[in-house]
Formats: structure tokens, C-alpha cells, sequence
């Protein structure tokens, strides 16, 4: 194995918790759906049944999405703080490994292996549970899980969103590194008081609101960018339950704006700051070994 | 046969704060170097420096490269314990044998087991789990396991009992020392040392104060117990530390003449830590 397989599987071990927490997720979900009680809705169109197991199928992908998201900016902010707290770093820095390698290594934990851990976690325990709501619930509404195309939609999805996503939070995730490499405490009070001091700044001095607008977009922005959000009506269909109208995307695949993405400006500004941010957090890395 | 660690016009500064002050130094292969020198002398920044773990100014060199930008590259063949119980807390021993074996290309992993295997230490262990001084033991196994060319330690036996730290430099100067190596120590436990260095370094407010072999000592120093009759004639020699203790007045001379000296009393060469206080001490007590 070469440096970089060690180092990730060193994250591993460190932080056991990106694995324990999809399983416990995923457990938990589980025997909800083996254990608990609901009603079922009645479904009789095909269409229906479609729309039904779009939304149940990608529900449990945003549920550990979610987390996931919370769990990797607390790694982030933890992740080149921790071992200056506790002194180990000066162990890590014995041994013939780059602060680049260490830094990058990090960042790819983060961005890419934590994702793909979750990734996994959701599949299985979306495959489980569409297995047990089969024999537990009517035949109709266990046959809306099996669709074949959402499967596969769901998987490109979730690797559309990873990649995605990775792209457009790069520099989220590289400030957050900034500020566990260089602050001494609190790095939660850190990640927040630069940006809004910059803006409450702009906003007395100048009046204006652009580094507001750039920090909204970065946060908020996402989703318009990666996804088709128009009201274009080629990308939704109204489904009708008895009474109820229910909205949703034609399909998972017709969603994704990988053009539009990649294409956005936005999207390579941000990569360049995201750059010029982990460049920045190596070179603190070299120069603080303690807190 | 180029010096192995060579510092010119070495400085270090913490703000308004010189640690080290135009330092120069040289060490050469398969000696053994203890740095001594109060707290806050510079020892620990000076350390760090060639280890590459700050940035400094003036030139430095460490197994020909410059030790903040090779770091990575430099612990190939460097290794260091700086200070104590800096074991990550949540590593087993064993995914810590595995990840040094992993990253290490000259680390023995049979040594390092071989160096566990004589402590109640087992591989399933958190390091969180151990005492101080097994942590220390498994973070020296860690490091004695590696065939490095220079080895620093500071204060590398802190926390361990008596009979560990006699265990501990046994060990190193028997099983780990040959000529290829060398060894840069820093402890303030300097009698303990003393016996198994080469070479000694002061360091007081940033300057080398001191830069020696043990057997020079000899040469230029001497320590003189002088009766009482006589002290004022051997004051006349100008030494530069006189201490009373029991009654006795010991005077130290530099660049001695010894046949001159004996006629105040008693010669000796002073110990490594008797000359430490000496030097930095500073004039007649």
C-alpha cells in the first residue's frame, strides 16, 4: 500500500465514527421499517407507483446525506486540530510523510471516502428496506420499490452528487481545514467570525452586500447549479393521489445539469479559492505544530 | 566527510523573542551530542529547527538537506521523540507497528516487536490505556525499531522509573548505537547521560555557549580543590567559577596549566554537569 491508502486508512481508525454512524443509521432504519407501524396508501396507476417509490427510494439517501453533511464539517474543523491539541501531531510529523500528503489526504477523506462510505450505508439500507416493506406491506406498494430504472438513477445520483458536490464545497471544506490548522481554540467561534466580520464590514464602509451574496451562493447555491430547477414543464410531472397533486421530476436522470454545472463560472471560481485555501492550510500545517 | 547537521548564523525569533541567536554548530557522524542548557535556552527550538518542525533564518544543513523544506524526505533517515507523550491517544500498538511499517521503508518491524516483547505491553492496547511510562515504551520501540542515521531525543526517559531509564540508555548505547549513526540527546537529567556522550553542547540565551568531545574537557578545563591557605594565590589565576561546599572551595580554571594548578590543592577534570553549572553560572559565587 502506498502512502496515501495508509494515511486514509489511518482517518479510519482515528475516527471510527465514519462508519459507526451510517450503520447505526441504517440500523435504526431498519428495524423502523420492520418494527414500525404506518398506514399504507392505496396505489393503482403505474404512474403512481413510480412517483411513490422515486420519493420513498431517494428519502433515505437525503436522510444520510444529511448527516453526512454535519459529520464532515465537524471532521473538517477537528481534523488539523486535534493531534496539535494533543501534542501527537509531533509523532505524525517523525514520520517521512509531507504535510502535503497528510493535508490532501485529509481533504479526501472529507470529500470523497466519507461520502462513499454513506453512499453504501444508504444503498443497503434502502435495498433492506424495500425488501422488508415488500413482504410487510401490499404487493403494490412493495412493487413500487423494484423499479429498475430508479436503482440505477439513484446510483448515478449519488455519484453525480459526490462528485458534485466535492467540486462546489471544495472551498467550504478547505477554509474550514484553514481554521483548524491555524486556530488555538474555538474553532467553531474561527470558521464564523472572519466571513461575517467581512460582511458587517462591507456592509458599514461600503454599503454594499457582495461578500453576503458570495457567501449565500456558495452555501445555498448548490442545487440550482448541479440540478435543473426551472419551472420548465419537461422536467415534472403532476401525479394525482385521490385528492392530492403531487409535483416531482419526470425523472432522477432528466434532473442532473452536469452541463450546466460544469460549464458555471461559479463553479471553477469556487475551485480556485478552493485551491488557493488548501494551499494555504498545508502552509500553515508546516508551521504549526502546536497549539 | 561532510558534517552531518551544520548550523551557521542559526536564529530563531518568537516575535520579539530570540530563542536562537546566530547560533553555530557543526555535529559530525557516530557521535553522540548531548545539548544541555537551562530552561528557555534555545535547546527545543534548536531541535526543532533541524528537524525541520519550524522555520528559521541563517543556513542549516541535516544530512545535506535543509530540514523545513525535506522534512518529509529527511525523516527517512532522521527520527525523533520531542518530548513526551505524544502517542496518539485512540492508536493500538499494533495498527501504530502497522502504520510506521506501512509509511517507515526503514523501519523493522521484528525489532520493534522484539523491543515490545520485553514489556507487559500487548498489541491490542489503546495507547490511552497505558501508564506514562509504557507509552513512552512503546514509543521508543517505535523508534529504536528504525535504521535512521541521526536520532534526536528530548527528554526521551520522562516518566519512566529508574530502572526503565538505565534499561533505555543501556539499550541505546549497546543494541542501537554503531558508527554510522548518530545521536543528538537533550535531558536535564545530565548525570545520567553524561557517561555515554561523545560530545557535549552548551546552550544559554541562544548561543552556543560550549561545543566540545568529552575528552577535550580534559584539555581545557580543570577544577581545582583548593585548601585554604592558598586561595588567594589561585584566585590570582583567574578562574572563572569558584563554589564552596563543605568547607571546601573548588575553583575552575580554563585552558589550565596544571603544574601550576597543583600547588593550590587537588586537580581533577570536572564532570559534564559540575562544568554545565560552572559555565553557566557565571562568575565567583
Amino acid at each position: 500500500m502506498n502512502t496515501y491508502a495508509w494515511l486514509i486508512k489511518r482517518e479510519f481508525w482515528e475516527n471510527r465514527a465514519i462508519w459507526v454512524v451510517p450503520s447505526v443509521i441504517g440500523v435504526l432504519l431498519v428495524l423502523l421499517a420492520l418494527f414500525g407501524r404506518g398506514q399504507f396508501i392505496t396505489l393503482t396507476t403505474p404512474q403512481q407507483s413510480h412517483v411513490v417509490g422515486q420519493m420513498v427510494l431517494s428519502a433515505f439517501g437525503v436522510t444520510f446525506f444529511v448527516v453526512m453533511s454535519i459529520y464532515s464539517t465537524w471532521y473538517l474543523l477537528d481534523c488539523l486540530y486535534g493531534d496539535r491539541k494533543d501534542r501527537s501531531v509531533l509523532f505524525w510529523k517523525s514520520l517521512p510523510i509531507s504535510d502535503t500528503a497528510t493535508v490532501l489526504s485529509k481533504l479526501l477523506v472529507a470529500l470523497i471516502v466519507i461520502p462513499l462510505v454513506y453512499f453504501v450505508a444508504a444503498d443497503v439500507t434502502t435495498l433492506l428496506i424495500a425488501f422488508i416493506v415488500s413482504v410487510r406491506a401490499s404487493a403494490a406498494l412493495g412493487g413500487a420499490l423494484w423499479h429498475a430504472d430508479l436503482w440505477l438513477q439513484l446510483q448515478i445520483l449519488w455519484l453525480y452528487v459526490i462528485i458534485t458536490t466535492a467540486i462546489w464545497f471544495l472551498p467550504v471544506a478547505a477554509w474550514l481545514m484553514v481554521i483548524s490548522a491555524w486556530a488555538k481554540r474555538a474553532v467553531m467561534l474561527w470558521t464564523v467570525l472572519p466571513p461575517l466580520a467581512l460582511y458587517l464590514g462591507e456592509r458599514w464602509i461600503f454599503g454594499t452586500r457582495y461578500v453576503a451574496v458570495a457567501l449565500h451562493d456558495r452555501l445555498l447555491g448548490y442545487a440550482p447549479q448541479a440540478f435543473h430547477t426551472g419551472a420548465d414543464s419537461s422536467f415534472w410531472i403532476t401525479t394525482t393521489f385521490d385528492k392530492d397533486q403531487i409535483i416531482t421530476p419526470s425523472s432522477i436522470w432528466a434532473l442532473l445539469d452536469p452541463a450546466g454545472f460544469f460549464s458555471s463560472p461559479q463553479t471553477w471560481i469556487g475551485v480556485a479559492v478552493g485551491a488557493a485555501l488548501v494551499a494555504g492550510a498545508i502552509q500553515l500545517r508546516l508551521r504549526r505544530t502546536e497549539i | 566527510m561532510p558534517a552531518l547537521i551544520e548550523a551557521r548564523d542559526l536564529t530563531k525569533k518568537y516575535g520579539s523573542f530570540v530563542a536562537l541567536d546566530r547560533a553555530n554548530f557543526t555535529i559530525q557522524t557516530g557521535r553522540i551530542v548531548g545539548l544541555i542548557g537551562p530552561n528557555g535556552a534555545g535547546k527545543t527550538s534548536a531541535l526543532r529547527a533541524i528537524l525541520g518542525l519550524t522555520a528559521y533564518e541563517g543556513r542549516l544543513q541535516v544530512l545535506g538537506r535543509e530540514p523545513f523544506r525535506d522534512r518529509a524526505l529527511l525523516m527517512n533517515d532522521a527520527c525523533f521523540i520531542a518530548d513526551v507523550a505524544v502517542m496518539p491517544s485512540w492508536i493500538r500498538v499494533d495498527q501504530a507497528i502497522d502504520f510506521v511499517a506501512g509509511v517507515h521503508p526503514r523501519f523493522r518491524r521484528d525489532r520493534a516487536l522484539g523491543l515490545l516483547a520485553k514489556t507487559q505491553i500487548t498489541g491490542s492496547r489503546r495507547i490511552r490505556e497505558l501508564s506514562k511510562g509504557m507509552k513512552t515504551q512503546v514509543h521508543l520501540a517505535l523508534t529504536m525499531a528504525i535504521d535512521a542515521r541521526l536520532l534526536v531525543l528530548d527528554e526521551p526517559t520522562l516518566g519512566l522509573d529508574i530502572l526503565a531509564r538505565r534499561g533505555f540508555y543501556d539499550a541505546l548505547v549497546d543494541d542501537y548505537m554503531d558508527e554510522s549513526r548518530t545521536i543528538l540527546i537533550t535531558t536535564h537529567q545530565v548525570e545520567e547521560v553524561e557517561n555515554l556522550l561523545t560530545d557535549v553542547m552548551f546552550i544559554d540565551k541562544g548561543h552556543i555557549v560550549l561545543d566540545c568531545s568529552v575528552e577535550e574537557i580534559a584539555t581545557r578545563y580543570a577544577a581545582v580543590t583548593v585548601t585554604a591557605d592558598h586561595i588567594d594565590a589561585a584566585r590570582a589565576e583567574k578562574p572563572f567559577y569558584e563554589r564552596r561546599t563543605l568547607g571546601k572551595t573548588v575553583l575552575y580554571f580554563e585552558q589550565p596549566r596544571s603544574e601550576a594548578l597543583a600547588r593550590f590543592g587537588e586537580v581533577h577534570t570536572p564532570s559534564v554537569s559540575d562544568l554545565f553549572v560552572a559555565k553557566l553560572s557565571g562568575g565567583v559565587q
